[in-house]
């Protein structure tokens, strides 16, 4: 046992002198903050109200026609600045002037509205008008409905924006807690691929280590980083003021999905016995995984997002399933692995 | 070129010799595993967080179709029951959602009450005709304010378009009489034109979420939307198709990486570097046929897209360049597999949070133009774009290309390859190795020449490094995000300029305080020639951005060029007084000094 650990800690300072931990850490940062950066992105034009940019951009729109119409109200209630305008020119010199940032053509409203919207020609700008007015224009337009008999429904539903949460819980958490399973798969390719390719595993092995110790040592030191970027993530998260439901069940999820990704990439080194052939398979498995994992129900990102918002009905079972995927695997790898590299490459 | 295609021979020979036999197999049916997945993904389209909440509904409710919510039909007692037992997040009852006042829930009836909008639409649309179910269009135009009426390529008058409009329809022959000088009277839609411009974006509507809509659509200079049909304007397909593009680019890198790695540990190119070839000739060499792969990846793509062929090229050709340019530094400066890995992944991240990312905004922002990935998105958006947007988002990816083969060819020797040293060391190394002493013929040495180049050549470097800095600075409160920013970026472009004379400074090549202020010069000088070139062309891009007035301070010519040299010359000095080992610090001194003065051009201080 004693050689085991020795085994495990040997690893583990080779990964904490090259420093490669940390472009691992760096790595992640960064995707999680280019997807904050997109999220917020997304936000203002899929769900302007959730990050309040209604309340923080407000609009001057000038309104030329029926001065009291019904959207004047709901323009008003949607903090969009309304001037009455009589003539089209006075409102061409305001909108040239820049007073204004819109100017929204009004008729009385009987049966087919069509109004005529000028905006400005840049296209930045014109976009972010548009989402502003999009609100005030969607409640008319339901008003209309309703003065021609028509009912719509589910209007008053009372809930939260949830762009944000499932961005969050569905993308943000897996990509966290399982991207450390993908850096332990490539490490252990990386370090059983770089002793076969030196042929310095034949002198561990001929020492008195059986083979799978070493490489059950070298599946564990990858797991134990992974693990520990896990649980930094999910500090992280808490002081993002992002909470994990399951936290226990979460990270032992994190846990299992990269042992298993490890002890795949295991197989795949001593399959291929050279890091290029190891490393491409191994990229292009974790892809498909990750494709066909998409369309199932029980597949750990599912999975993930379902423990960590606190799902009624998954717990313990859910994950016991992958642990017992786990325990085959790992039977199996130490069954074969002795066969395989005897094969030459 | 000889010699080129004979070591691009060798390197598909290599690569084939890898690949036979059983390998062969499993690597044919991972590939069309990966294409029958990639394909299905692209047909179900891409939607987040599946069966995330459960619902549940009275027997008369909505029927659900989105893979979001899982949900179970329960009549009201025992619905408001397991909502209160917490088993569903939500319970639709009817005309009317329930739902608890715990956050999961609130998320729940929020998605729901976004989700019935759309159910509610596609029953209306069914059940009245479309006067009634759609009572309102909204004819866009788009008209040109004063500061941008240059830019303006056709301007209509609003009060033109009104007065065409209130005086009814026009007379049916009248458009193609229209004298020069009169005001231009526009066709204007009767209620029937309106009709199918709304039965269009219900189509639309309909088929949303699955294949994207990839065929050329002309953007008109007015539109009609529909509010309730109106989708927002990211380019979620078009984004994908761009990655695409990315995909099979960096999976190739794998390959191009170990081909370095592979000589390096087998010391085989000891022999290819005895052999009488230039370091030049082996580089290109082995990345021929990589960047010929890429390039025909980009051509059955865009074949099977039925996207413009040669557009794609102009615009994926520079793309393919500055992947690989980063690729080469690599396998050269790192020595072991496990570094090389990470190294690779952490600059997959970066290309393609660097070239995805922007083209997410495209049409949004005009800084969006960063990436060229916005071109494509364009190109398949059918939206025209021009010369200098190609140019701005394009051009600075030879230059790091021909950086790149430049300092490969300086170090691709095997003192320098075998080494074992910290990163830090491989890079100053690299800077030195890539700056001509005149190690061949001393009386030829170009040391002033190649230091102005350097900084010249680091400019979209420094670029790309800024804008990273200002992805991750999302991360802080923004009260201290902007002087955060400030001081990185001021730290990023003070390190460009002064890294030459540091090494130069280290290797005893320079000594005299005199030198150090000529070099510091140039430098500074080389840094803004390239600065305002990219100003020149960014100018005319992204004239809206406040940011880019930040961190491209503009401004007359000879300010920024003495502000350059002080701060430059002012690390270099103190390298110089103190010794490399605190140049850091020196860096930072000069940073805090750079960082002082964009505050002044920015008018925070007066």
């Amino acid at each position: 046992m004693s050689a085991f650990y020795a085994m495990v800690k040997r690893e583990l300072r080779s990964v904490t002198r090259e420093k490669t931990i940390m472009i691992a850490i760096v790595i992640q940062l960064c995707i999680a903050s280019f997807s904050s950066v997109i999220l917020i992105g997304l936000m203002s034009f899929y769900d302007p109200d959730s990050i309040g940019l209604n309340a923080r951009i407000s609009i001057k729109a000038g309104v030329i026609g029926d001065a009291n119409s019904p959207l004047v109200g709901f323009l008003n209630d949607c903090n969009v600045k309304v001037t009455a305008f009589s003539s089209p020119l006075d409102a061409e010199d305001a909108f040239e002037a820049g007073m204004i940032d819109a100017i929204i053509f009004v008729l009385d409203d009987s049966g087919v509205v069509e109004m005529k919207l000028f905006l400005p020609q840049s296209e930045s700008l014109s976009t972010v008008i548009l989402m502003i007015l999009k609100e005030p224009l969607k409640r008319y337009e339901n008003y209309l409905r309703q003065a021609n008999g028509v009912h719509v429904r589910y209007l008053d539903v009372v809930g939260m924006p949830s762009t944000t949460y499932e961005f969050r819980y569905s993308f943000i958490i897996p990509v966290l807690m399982f991207f450390p399973a993908f850096v332990a798969g490539s490490m252990v390719i990386d370090s059983i691929s770089e002793e076969l390719e030196n042929r310095t595993l034949e002198t561990l092995w001929s020492a008195p280590l059986s083979l799978n110790l070493v490489f059950g040592a070298k599946i564990t030191a990858a797991l134990v980083l992974a693990v520990a970027q896990c649980a930094l993530w999910s500090v992280l998260l808490r002081f993002n003021r992002v909470s994990i439901q399951n936290l226990g069940l979460v990270l032992l999820l994190a846990a299992v999905i990269a042992a298993i990704i490890s002890v795949v990439s295991a197989f795949a080194s001593v399959y291929f016995k050279d890091r290029e052939r190891s490393q491409f398979m191994y990229s292009l498995f974790v892809s498909i995984s990750a494709g066909i994992s998409y369309f199932f129900d029980f597949s750990p990102i599912a999975l993930m997002t379902r423990l960590s918002t606190g799902d009624y009905y998954t717990g313990i079972a859910d994950v016991a399933m992958y642990v017992v995927l786990l325990l085959v695997l790992l039977a199996g790898f130490f069954y074969a692995a002795r066969r395989l590299i005897a094969v030459p490459g | 070129m000889g010699n080129i295609l004979t070591i691009a021979k060798r390197e598909i020979k290599r690569l084939r010799s890898r690949f036979r036999g059983g390998s062969r197999l499993a690597v044919v049916l991972i590939l069309a595993g990966a294409f029958v997945i990639s394909y299905l993904a692209f047909r179900q389209g891409v939607v987040l967080g599946q069966g995330m909440y459960r619902v549940g509904i009275s027997p008369r409710g909505p029927v659900i179709r989105d893979s979001r919510f899982r949900t179970v039909v329960i009549d009201r007692s025992a619905g408001y029951l397991m909502l209160g037992e917490r088993a569903i997040d939500a319970y639709v009852d009817g005309n009317t959602v329930a739902s608890r006042s715990d956050a999961r829930s609130l998320y729940a009836a929020g998605a729901l009450k976004q989700y019935l909008e759309k159910y509610e639409l596609a029953r209306i649309e069914g059940e009245y005709e479309i006067d009634r179910a759609f009572p309102l269009r909204v004819e866009v135009n788009y008209l040109p304010t004063s500061a941008e009426s240059g830019l303006a390529t056709q301007e209509t008058s609003l009060s033109e378009l009104v007065d065409a409009w209130t005086s009814g329809p026009p007379e049916p022959a009248g458009a193609d009489q229209t004298m020069p000088g009169e005001p231009v009277s526009q066709p204007v839609e009767s209620v029937d034109d309106t009709d199918s411009a709304v039965r269009e974006q219900i189509r639309e509507l309909e088929s949303g979420g699955g294949l994207p809509r990839i065929e050329m659509e002309f953007m008109a200079d007015k539109e009609i939307i529909v509010p309730s049909l109106m989708s927002p304007p990211i380019p979620f397909a078009q984004v994908i198709i761009a990655f695409l593009y990315i995909l099979p680019i960096t999976f190739v890198s794998v390959f191009f990486i170990s081909s370095f790695m592979d000589e390096k540990t087998d010391r085989r190119i000891t022999v290819l570097m005895s052999a009488p070839v230039t370091s030049f000739q082996i580089i290109a060499g082995k990345m021929l046929p990589y960047i010929g792969f890429s390039l025909a990846s980009v051509i059955v793509i865009t074949l099977f897209l039925k996207g413009n062929l040669l557009l794609a090229i102009a615009i994926l050709t520079p793309v393919i360049l500055f992947i690989f340019s980063i690729y080469l530094m690599v396998p050269l400066v790192y020595r072991t597999f496990k570094d090389t890995t990470f190294v690779s992944m952490l600059a997959v991240s970066v290309i393609v949070s660097y070239l995805v990312f922007p083209a997410m905004f495209s049409g949004v922002n005009d800084l969006s133009y960063i990436s060229p990935l916005t071109l494509i998105v364009k190109m398949y958006r059918g939206e025209p774009f021009g010369l200098k947007e190609y140019l701005f988002s394009t051009a600075p990816m030879p230059f790091v290309f021909i950086l790149s083969m430049y300092i490969g060819t300086r170090i691709l020797n095997e003192e320098y390859l075998m080494g074992f040293r910290p990163l830090y060391r491989k890079v100053a190394e690299a800077i030195y190795l890539a700056i001509d002493v005149g190690r061949r013929s001393p009386d030829r040495a170009h040391v002033y020449l190649s230091v102005t180049l350097l900084s010249l050549f680091l400019i979209p470097i420094v670029y790309m490094m800024q804008l990273v800095t200002l992805a991750l600075s999302f991360n802080v409160p923004v009260r201290y995000a902007l002087g955060g920013l400030l001081l990185a970026a001021a730290v990023v472009e003070e390190v460009a300029k002064s890294a030459g004379v540091a090494v130069l400074l280290e290797n005893r090549v320079i000594r005299s305080a005199r030198d150090i202020l000529v070099l510091s010069f140039l430098s500074a000088a080389g840094f803004l020639i390239g600065e305002k070139l990219l100003l020149y062309v960014s100018l005319s891009v992204v004239s809206e951005s406040v940011l880019s007035a930040a961190l491209f301070s503009s401004g007359m010519l000879l300010i920024p060029l003495v502000a350059h040299f002080v701060s430059t010359a002012l690390v270099c000095l103190l390298t110089r007084r103190f010794g490399v080992r605190y140049y850091p610090f020196a860096v930072l001194a000069g940073s805090v000094v750079h960082g002082l003065y964009n505050l002044y051009v920015l008018g925070v201080i007066p």
